[in-house]
């Protein structure tokens, strides 16, 4: 009895190995292959970028240390210093971020834990409509909505007519739904159990959302973050209508420090939108104002890159796992 | 739950002061993120109440000539309108308007008579019919009368916009309007007008603002979605299959990881001069069609085609379905992943009939976010080869092509204020058709978005 | 007005036509007799041989200036409109990409300037085998406006506007009686050919006045530009306001001429009549380029830019721009014909 049960177990056994291998294996190539794209990419983006660059930093009327330490930005005029340019894109990222990240969270834990499955069956596809208008769209809003209503606000001598503040809160409006529905996805997904448990031990709702069901979706959450600082920096649009051609040049010791150089309510062109504009304008290709962008492609792209590292090391972290 | 600074639980009638403090509390961030959705909401009304506002209104529409001036230069009298005429009488006004290229042109589209041609050459016409590639006219049935009457007001009476006003405008101050109609253009008539039509759908495009449409630029978005989703869905679900389930925590997948979050970062126009070095220039016998055996002689063969923006936009896109397919794989329970093992499923079987299914809710997410993105985006588009100005449709994905977001900015640059109107309506287009894209993936998404 | 000027034309031809109709051949042109000839006989302003569009298949691949688009848009549409069953596209990228496209590339068959090529890009051309051809097709006026409300500022001098947009801080600093109220400038950004040409013509191609000065918003978008003029909140009696003043094509301003005052440049008004006289000093080219041999290999680029010269001019106005000076189209006609013999 013994030995027929064996060996019929064992023949079971070999022939259950002998037949899912090979297909496994071509699946698990496809999808490395799949990952491993992603590095094809970057690859490609660095050597594009790389190659012009080169031929911008080659030129005699710049140099590497005038592009990381001079303060102006007027190639017009054969000034390549990158600091204008990246203090308007942190500034625009920021006042986004500032926006975005309590609102979208806000909305995305009341939608997963307090609304019903019917509203938040409607009330979130809504709100993905906020992520599918074009960007021109935005930038036009924010030239005609926002800055005149910051302008009312603040007075119209405070707020120029292009500044950073109205595309960054305008930014920020476009990125509340990939916050929201990414972090209420998250929220959604953890078990049940959890805030069972958490009820039975006498919590009120708030409690368990916000100590309970946050902290176990933090995985989610943080990548939402991720996803929406890194549009935030990347996005085009906005900043090239509603942010000024001009980059806020400034030197440092005259120009005050929060009257002009981090003041977000004057005009101050930011990277993604300096590339844009020139890309698209009436300069010769071969001149080195056209060549400079793909430096300044190849600056940003080397910033998101730190930023991303320095953000992993945070989050894994503050990583919880259940179950 | 601790209290902060009790050593002992609060007991009777502190307990119920504790507890009631609580709720309170509890009510106030209820309130709080209700609000916050709110701002949301309202910041989209205010979004697209701008866009609605410029799409209906009023416009004062003159006519170039008056339909009575030219019902009477036939000999009619004041009883006769202009949409009675015979075919044959407006077809005289026709003749007495249009240059006699643009007849001939109309007339090898589709005839007027069927026993006799107005514009063009009996000879010419038949040697037309009888060659390889015979015109349309020489199959079609003749145009009929309402057809002739569109021409001749199109062509004829010409009716012009000369000023157009915003619907906000247009209901709460129609008296000013009709006020001001009648004080600077009197020949006018006063029209509300909905810039989004049927007509505004099917039209190409034309640099005159009150006939234009966006037909050509419709069917290039929606090629290049179809295959931006074809593309980088499979690709982008299978790298975050293969990072949550198949891969080690070693370097090379840490690597890969950052690179996939860094990627989501990059801006957009980075990716059109990557599309335009790759799927342009290197890949051009791909994405002109020349590999598979397409395009005829006299077509300008290069990369700049449907292909390469929709493999182009697919890089872009697809940072964003690889994390947020990661993020709903990852909160998949692990004790779904141990049943399916311990019944005896391989590691993909596992996958594709329990976790799949479970994180597709959360994948649908990264698609309509996806989706979203890449049918707004206009500057990559630019670098790779979108047309600005094209009127015929795109005929396969190796075509030439322009599409809606390009319309939308050219048009919004323009100075003449129609130009502005029918932007709106471009717009209000596109957010219907991203509806209707997404409204497939929403509608699964909550059927299988089950609490577990 | 574009469309009875179109019917002016277009009567004046039928007229012709009708009275050679009954005589057999000897008319200007010939559709409506029946004989194919279509490429022997004059045009009717006399240089170049009629073009039936019906007859032209191929494609043609445009690409180049956004400010050179809208008028070959209206031309590739009439074109199409009277019969080219070919596919033609026109790519709205900026004369630089345009050039480089035309010129390193060799992917376009016409480029749209609103500049002239440099000589770096006719290098590049000729590297590949192409010997550009500068066919000038109308002009842009340049309009400096300020706001409504300001009531003081109506012509100025090409000195004073030097000095309007670099070194003054109030427009008493331009011209002693005007009021002390400070000055804010719009303008295009650096990478426009508008600012190039006011550089150019105004500065002498020294960027670095106008870019120091202060109080400067620069813009990609013309349209910005006026709203920011428009709103300026501009009062003489107050010297604590704000004027503002800007510079952009033209067309901008006839949209907006309700909301906004031009300045006569060395006291000639931009306007039809000074234009078309070359009177109206801020005045720049458009053009477009192509090659011989392309026009040669295909001809069916030849005959859209015969087409384009020929009816430019009937187009022209209803776009915004203004005719090219008749002597630069009588060349790029010229031009046309030297090619193709």
């Amino acid at each position: 009895m013994a030995t027929d049960a064996s060996t019929v177990g064992d023949a079971r056994a070999a022939s259950l190995k002998k037949r899912a291998r090979p297909v496994e294996m071509l699946i698990q190539g496809f999808l490395f292959v799949a990952a491993a794209i992603s590095i094809v990419v970057t690859i490609g983006i660095v050597y594009e970028l790389g190659k012009e660059a080169l031929l911008f930093f080659q030129s005699e009327d710049v140099t590497l240390g005038e592009f990381f330490s001079s303060t102006t930005w007027q190639p017009a005029i054969l000034d390549f210093g990158i600091w204008p340019l990246v203090i308007a894109t942190v500034m625009v990222s920021v006042i986004a971020m500032l926006v975005a990240l309590p609102v979208g969270l806000a909305t995305a834990i009341y939608l997963s834990e307090y609304a019903s499955e019917r509203s938040r069956g409607i009330l979130k596809p809504i709100l993905e409509v906020l992520a599918g208008i074009p960007t021109v769209v935005y930038g036009y809003f924010a030239l005609t909505f926002m800055t005149p209503l910051l302008r009312s606000i603040l007075g119209d001598g405070v707020v120029e007519i292009f500044n950073d503040a109205s595309a960054g809160i305008v930014v920020g409006i476009l990125i509340v739904p990939l916050v929201s529905s990414m972090a209420e996805d998250a929220l959604h997904a953890v078990p049940m159990s959890l805030r069972e448990a958490a009820h039975a031990l006498g919590a009120t709702k708030l409690e368990t959302s916000v100590r309970i069901v946050l902290p176990a979706a933090l995985s989610g959450i943080a990548a939402a973050f991720v996803v929406a600082i890194s549009r935030a920096i990347g996005e085009t649009m906005v900043v090239a209508i509603a942010a000024g051609a001009g980059p806020k040049n400034f030197t440092l010791g005259e120009d005050s420090l929060f009257g002009h150089i981090l003041n977000p309510f004057v005009a101050g062109e930011t990277m993604t939108g300096h590339i844009v504009r020139i890309s698209g304008g009436d300069l010769s290709y071969d001149s080195i104002d056209y060549n400079s962008i793909f430096a300044i492609g190849l600056t940003l792209f080397l910033i998101t890159l730190v930023l991303n590292m320095l953000s992993r090391r945070f989050v894994a972290r503050f990583r919880e796992v259940y179950e | 739950m601790s209290l902060p600074g009790r050593a002992t639980y609060p007991e009777g009638r502190e307990l119920a002061q504790v507890v009631a403090g609580r709720h309170r509390r509890g009510t106030i961030f209820k309130l709080t993120f209700l609000a916050a959705l709110m701002l949301a909401v309202i910041a989209l009304l205010t979004l697209l109440l701008q866009v609605i506002d410029s799409s209906f209104g009023y416009v004062a529409l003159q006519n170039e000539v008056q339909p009575r001036e030219l019902v009477a230069s036939l000999g009619y009298g004041e009883d006769v309108d202009l949409v009675d005429l015979s075919k044959a009488d407006l077809v005289v006004l026709l003749q007495q308007t249009i240059s006699n290229n643009v007849g001939r042109r109309l007339e090898r589209d589709q005839r007027f008579f069927d026993d006799r041609l107005v514009f063009e050459n009996e000879s010419k016409y038949v040697e037309l019919c009888a060659g390889a590639e015979p015109v349309p006219g020489c199959s079609a049935t003749a145009r009929d009368q309402p057809g002739v009457y569109q021409l001749v007001v199109e062509r004829v009476v010409q009716p012009t916009v000369l000023q157009t006003w915003t619907l906000l405008e247009s209901v709460f101050s129609r008296g000013d309007i009709h006020a001001e109609a009648a004080a600077e253009y009197p020949q006018a008539d006063l029209v509300f007008r909905s810039w989004v039509s049927g007509r505004f759908l099917v039209s190409p495009q034309a640099p005159d603002p009150a006939v234009a449409g966006v037909r050509t630029a419709v069917l290039g978005s929606l090629w290049i979605v179809a295959i931006t989703l074809l593309f980088s869905f499979p690709v982008g679900v299978g790298a975050a299959i293969y990072l949550e389930e198949y891969a080690s925590d070693n370097r090379l997948n840490r690597l890969i990881q950052t690179n996939i979050n860094n990627l989501a970062g990059v801006p957009s126009i980075i990716y059109g001069m990557l599309g335009l070095a790759i799927f342009v220039r290197a890949l051009e016998g791909f994405s002109s069609g020349a590999f598979f055996g397409v395009g005829g002689a006299g077509a300008t063969t290069n990369g700049r085609t449907i292909v390469a923006a929709g493999l182009t936009l697919g890089l872009l896109i697809l940072p964003i379905i690889i994390i947020n397919a990661q993020e709903a794989i990852r909160a998949v329970p692990r004790s779904l992943r141990q049943a399916g093992m311990a019944l005896g499923a391989t590691k993909w079987q596992t996958t594709r009939a329990h976790v799949l299914p479970s994180a597709l809710p959360g994948i649908l997410t990264g698609t309509i976010l996806a989706v979203a993105r890449a049918l707004g985006e206009t500057a990559p588009l630019v670098v790779v080869g979108a047309s600005t100005f094209i009127t015929t449709d795109p005929s396969g994905p190796f075509s030439k092509f322009t599409a809606l977001p390009i319309q939308i900015y050219q048009w919004t640059s323009r100075p003449q204020d129609e130009f502005r109107n029918i932007a709106a309506a471009a717009i209000i287009v596109l957010l219907v058709m991203l509806l209707t894209l997404n409204a497939t993936a929403v509608i699964l998404r909550n059927r299988y978005a089950r609490r577990v | 007005m574009r469309y009875s000027h179109r019917l002016a034309a277009v009567f004046a031809v039928v007229m012709l036509v009708a009275s050679a109709c009954g005589e057999g051949d000897s008319g200007n042109t010939t559709t409506t007799t029946g004989a194919q000839d279509t490429t022997t006989t004059a045009s009717v302003d006399g240089m170049l041989p009629v073009v039936d569009p019906l007859d032209v298949t191929g494609d043609i691949v445009t690409a180049g200036s956004s400010t050179v688009f809208p008028l070959s848009e209206a031309m590739a549409a009439r074109f199409e409109d009277e019969g080219y069953r070919g596919r033609i596209t026109i790519d709205s990228i900026g004369s630089g990409a345009g050039f480089e496209r035309f010129c390193e590339q060799g992917e376009t068959d016409i480029s749209n300037a609103s500049r002239p090529v440099k000589d770096s890009e006719i290098e590049s051309c000729r590297s590949i085998g192409r010997e550009p051809i500068e066919f000038r097709v109308g002009t842009d006026a340049l309009a400096v406006t300020v706001s409504p409300l300001n009531t003081f500022a109506t012509d100025i001098t090409f000195e004073e506007l030097a000095v309007l947009f670099s070194t003054a801080v109030t427009w008493q600093d331009v011209r002693p009686d005007w009021p002390a109220n400070p000055i804010q400038r719009f303008i295009p950004g650096t990478d426009s050919g508008t600012f190039d040409y006011f550089v150019e013509e105004i500065f002498d191609e020294d960027e670095a006045p106008i870019l120091n000065a202060a109080n400067l918003q620069l813009s990609e978008d013309d349209n910005v530009l006026v709203q920011g003029i428009e709103g300026d909140g501009c009062d003489p009696d107050d010297p604590a306001t704000t004027c503002a003043v800007g510079f952009f094509g033209f067309a901008y301003y006839a949209e907006n001429s309700d909301q906004l005052n031009v300045l006569s440049m060395e006291g000639v008004e931009p306007n039809e009549a000074n234009v078309d006289a070359g009177a109206y000093p801020l005045a720049r080219p458009l053009f477009i380029y192509s090659t011989a041999d392309l026009m040669k290999q295909k001809p069916q680029v030849a005959d859209f830019i015969n087409f384009y010269l020929t009816h430019v001019n009937e187009e022209i106005i209803d776009v915004g721009y203004f005719p090219a000076p008749p002597n630069a189209l009588e060349a790029a006609e010229q031009a046309w014909l030297d090619a193709m013999s």
